[in-house]
């Protein structure tokens, strides 16, 4: 494995995936959809008060970037950080490529090396660019308004600001284990509907299997918990288990997909 | 492969039968208590009353499950016991729906609180914090 091989993969996916209309989609999803969902609660007399934060979305910008990460940590995450990586191996068995790929100057391992990196940048991606374009839309639709938190207790512009933008940075290791995941699947089906697809339906099954009640450590092992870790940081005083417990196992899991997918990958036999 | 996943989830879901919810009315309480006495003082600010401590309303909360076992998500009540500033003892009870995350959304049962808005003391419409709230607790 050499950084001049993985950095010249990473340069030609970077290329593929430049040149796909869905990674533009993707991006423009994330970039557009906070300032039509600010807009529209602007607009209209109705809150989502069955979310947390909803009630106070007209009276602070900060409740939109909130309502946006429930939502979209539950709903949208599992999808945006498996549409690609889930495509990247398999890409190369639905084309035939992948005899092509492993006779450049490049290793197996550059390779995967490289087309891991390339997914978890555009997951990160995704991520950065909906957190920052939600905080965007709520200071500038809605407007930098102090933020009550769950604890009842007001928070200032500034004060919301930095935990906000730590709750986004706390979705990162979770969407980082889907990718991981989608990585896997692909790799082991060589299908790219299975490899983004299953991710999706796990973490509708985890959230599903979260609704019920029963040990707090069963709950806790689901990667979808890892997405609500958030709550701890709006409770004064401030609670970090979960948000512990949900890196640890986020981690976890990356590293166990992320070795079975190198696994699988390097005993494959592509010759034949 | 596949038989040994499904066997896997029905084991978990089979698991998650047993032992016991952290969902329990000492953590409840816990949480309503501060949060509701926090609420007034932001309330009374809003509204543009003189503060008063959120310690001084001196809040008790006594929850419980409405269905089922003491334990677990779903619908609570809360009946909250505290001191109005003028020392006089007020009594709100508050509808629960608790999830497994140890979120929570209260909802103010009966009209003693008021409806969902408010006029401030310059005329200016603020949302009843009392009237409906959320928070969340820790469940380890």
């Amino acid at each position: 494995m050499s950084a001049r091989g993985i950095s010249a993969v990473v340069g030609v996916e970077a290329l593929k995936l430049g040149a796909q209309i869905k990674t533009y989609l993707v991006l423009a999803a994330c970039l557009a959809g906070p300032f039509a969902f600010a807009t529209a609660i602007r607009l209209q007399s109705s809150l989502p008060t069955d979310t947390l934060f909803g009630r106070a979305v007209k009276e602070s910008g900060f409740a939109v970037s909130l309502v946006l990460l429930g939502f979209a940590a539950l709903w949208a995450f599992p999808v945006l950080t498996s549409i690609i990586g889930g495509d990247l191996f398999s890409g190369e068995d639905r084309y035939g490529t992948w005899k092509l790929v492993l006779t450049r100057s490049c290793s197996r391992a550059d390779v995967f090396a490289g087309k891991v990196i390339t997914a978890v940048i555009v997951s990160m991606l995704t991520i950065c660019v909906s957190a920052a374009s939600s905080i965007a839309a709520g200071v500038l639709v809605i407007g930098p308004g102090p933020l009550i938190d769950l604890s009842g207790i007001r928070l200032t512009s500034d004060q919301a600001l930095i935990r906000v933008v730590l709750a986004w940075a706390s979705i990162v290791a979770p969407a980082l284990a889907f990718t991981a995941f989608a990585v896997l699947l692909s790799v082991i089906f060589r299908n790219s509907v299975i490899g983004v697809g299953l991710p999706v339906v796990v973490g509708l099954v985890m959230q599903l299997a979260a609704m019920l009640d029963g040990p707090e450590l069963f709950r806790r092992l689901l990667i979808t918990s890892a997405f609500g870790a958030w709550h701890g940081l709006f409770v004064q005083p401030s609670y970090y288990g979960p948000l512990f417990d949900g890196f640890a196992l986020s981690s976890a899991c990356v590293v166990l997909c992320l070795t079975l997918a190198f696994r699988s990958l390097a005993r494959r036999d592509i010759a034949g | 492969m596949i038989n040994r996943a499904l066997r896997l989830v029905a084991l978990a879901i089979g698991l998650s039968g047993c032992g016991q919810s952290p969902i329990t009315s000492m953590r409840a309480e816990r949480a309503i208590a501060p949060t509701f006495a926090n609420l007034v003082h932001t309330q009374m600010v809003w509204i543009g009353l003189p503060p008063v401590a959120a310690s001084d309303f001196a809040v008790q909360a006594r929850c419980r499950r409405l269905q089922g076992a003491p334990s677990g998500s779903g619908e609570w009540t809360c009946a909250l016991t505290w001191r109005g500033p003028d020392r006089r003892t007020l009594r709100n009870s508050y509808e629960l729906f608790v999830t497994t995350d140890g979120c929570y959304a209260a909802t103010a049962a009966g009209e003693n609180v008021g409806g969902p808005m408010l006029t401030s003391e310059n005329g200016r419409d603020i949302r009843n914090l009392l009237y409906a709230f959320e928070g969340c607790f820790d469940t380890t």
